[in-house]
């Protein structure tokens, strides 16, 4: 098991998060805040590439040099562990960390980009970033503080029926280093379970894409819905009131489009999609428009917070 | 069956591939004994023609119509085949490879033009962005109220008590350096050239 630190980290923003789902954001640093982890995010940073990495625009070169000037904002920032709200982000980075450190003509090269460049302070000398032991996901951050969110719970979610979607690009691209079994990661359920959750433990498509497949979505939707369908039918047939997502990708693949998929299938899904860092925040006790940030969601959470307020007094909207 | 002539280069794809930045230092490509993991569990093969088993086998014999061939632009790119090979092979960063190749000759600049507001997205802010060619269809199938959210966004992040998403002009002027440097600028205009 690797070491998952709780201080020192830089809190990697992601573009889809930013825009479509701010809430993720603001849920991760309540929750940071609520346990003790010390964090920063930086106005410096900027994206990993992701969607034009993955739609083939960017080549890798070009997004390892950036994952080496975020690299270098990091560390002079003096916060050199990062956490990323975005599977995708997690993917890349820890990828160019790789890359970084062990191709010396690759790092000499962006080194010299970055010398011309007039920003000698951001080279990067190998092993200054551990793809194992500085690029994290915000869930394992969470994950090892399982047992305190435990203590920290004031709302009760057990009347919920939830699943999990780990994200492709947490469980499978550099899969040694993901917790847990790569074919059935149980993150998310370790921390759902944490809230006294009731939760899916495997169901058919478990471990299956969300269908977005980058360039798919846009240019294949046919293709891309297929899949997404197959996965959303599943989760129909076990009553799956939340799925829980640790990728804004899966989330508005599974958010925004469930509707139209749905009117094509003539079945009405209604299953409200969260990020994990958000349905922490729930049970802890954030508000969920000021903190969670429901009202950027296509299907609506409102129905989640009727019957919240209906179980727990306490519970205000 | 392909005849081999002796003193061939039958491995130069595969060789390509291995040599290729987005190769895995370790990539399996010359151990993969077709036992079809990769096939059995890809979301494309179940819909598609698309077949990472033997986008596999193509590659190791060498058949450079792959490089031409459609059906390389069917994979997700969820790396399912690569987390489940037996010998760390990955069909899906063949895959990758493959395009770009399909990309550097020509018939792939096409294919990733719709894409090229994202690179003009990220050389003016340094950061990503869904193409804005694709919102007329996003927003039908999204609803308009997804349009609504772009322009309520702003109010809405200050709700959240979150700042602004903007970088620094200096940022952003030291991203464009590196990014004319590492060729990325001229690619972004070969590529959208390529789109016709």
């Amino acid at each position: 098991m690797k070491k998952i630190p709780d201080k020192d980290i830089l809190l990697f923003k992601s573009c889809l998060v930013n825009v479509e789902y701010p809430g993720v954001e603001s849920s991760t640093k309540f929750l940071f805040d609520k346990l003790g982890i010390e964090y920063i995010t930086s106005e410096k940073q900027s994206c990993c590439t992701g969607l034009g990495h993955y739609a083939d625009l960017f080549d890798q070169f070009s997004t390892s040099a950036l994952a080496a000037r975020n690299f270098g904002i990091a560390r002079e920032e003096g916060h050199k562990n990062l956490a990323t709200l975005c599977a995708t982000c997690y993917a890349i980075l820890k990828k160019s960390a790789n890359i970084l450190n062990k191709k010396d003509d690759v790092r000499n090269r962006i080194n010299k980009i970055f010398e011309d460049s007039n920003i000698p302070d951001l080279t990067y000398n190998a092993e200054d970033m551990d793809s194992r032991d500085n690029i994290f996901h915000v869930a394992e951050i969470l994950f090892n503080k399982a047992g305190e969110i435990e203590d920290l719970v004031e709302i009760d979610l057990s009347g919920f029926r939830v699943a999990s979607h780990h994200a492709c690009h947490y469980c499978k691209v550099h899969h040694n280093d993901t917790i847990g079994n790569v074919r059935d990661p149980m993150v998310i359920e370790t921390l759902a379970r944490a809230c006294g959750v009731e939760i899916v433990e495997w169901y058919d498509r478990k471990t299956s894409t969300c269908g977005n497949g980058f360039r798919q979505r846009y240019m294949n939707k046919e293709l891309s819905f297929l899949v997404t369908s197959e996965k959303l039918i599943s989760l129909k047939e076990n009553k799956v009131d939340i799925l829980l997502h640790m990728c804004p990708n899966c989330q508005l693949q599974f958010d925004r489009n469930q509707k139209v998929i749905g009117e094509s299938l003539e079945v009405e899904f209604n299953i409200v999609c969260l990020n994990i860092s958000q349905f922490l925040a729930l049970a802890l006790g954030a508000d969920p428009y000021r903190v969670v940030g429901v009202q950027t969601h296509t299907v609506p959470v409102e129905p989640v917070l009727d019957k919240i307020k209906q179980i727990n007094s306490c519970f205000e909207v | 069956m392909k005849t081999l002539k002796i003193g061939e280069n039958t491995l130069q794809l595969a060789k390509i591939i291995i040599n290729n930045l987005k190769a895995s230092e370790d990539l399996g490509i010359l151990k993969c004994i077709q036992c079809g993991m990769c096939t059995s569990i890809c979301p494309a093969a179940r819909h598609t023609d698309y077949d990472p088993r033997k986008i596999v086998k193509r590659a190791l014999d060498n058949d450079e119509s792959l490089i031409l061939d459609d059906i390389i632009w069917n994979c997700f790119y969820c790396y399912t085949c690569h987390s489940v090979c037996p010998v760390n092979n990955s069909a899906c960063e063949i895959n990758q490879i493959i395009r770009q190749k399909a990309i550097d000759e020509g018939k792939g600049k096409s294919k990733v033009a719709p894409f090229s507001a994202y690179g003009d997205s990220f050389l003016e802010f340094g950061l990503g962005a869904i193409p804005n060619n694709f919102f007329d269809d996003l927003v039908k199938d999204y609803g308009k109220e997804w349009l609504e959210l772009k322009v309520s966004l702003e109010d809405i992040r200050e709700e959240l008590g979150l700042g602004h998403i903007l970088l620094p002009k200096k940022e952003i002027n030291d991203i464009n350096e590196i990014l004319k440097r590492s060729g990325f600028k001229k690619r972004l205009e070969i590529i959208r050239r390529g789109g016709g």
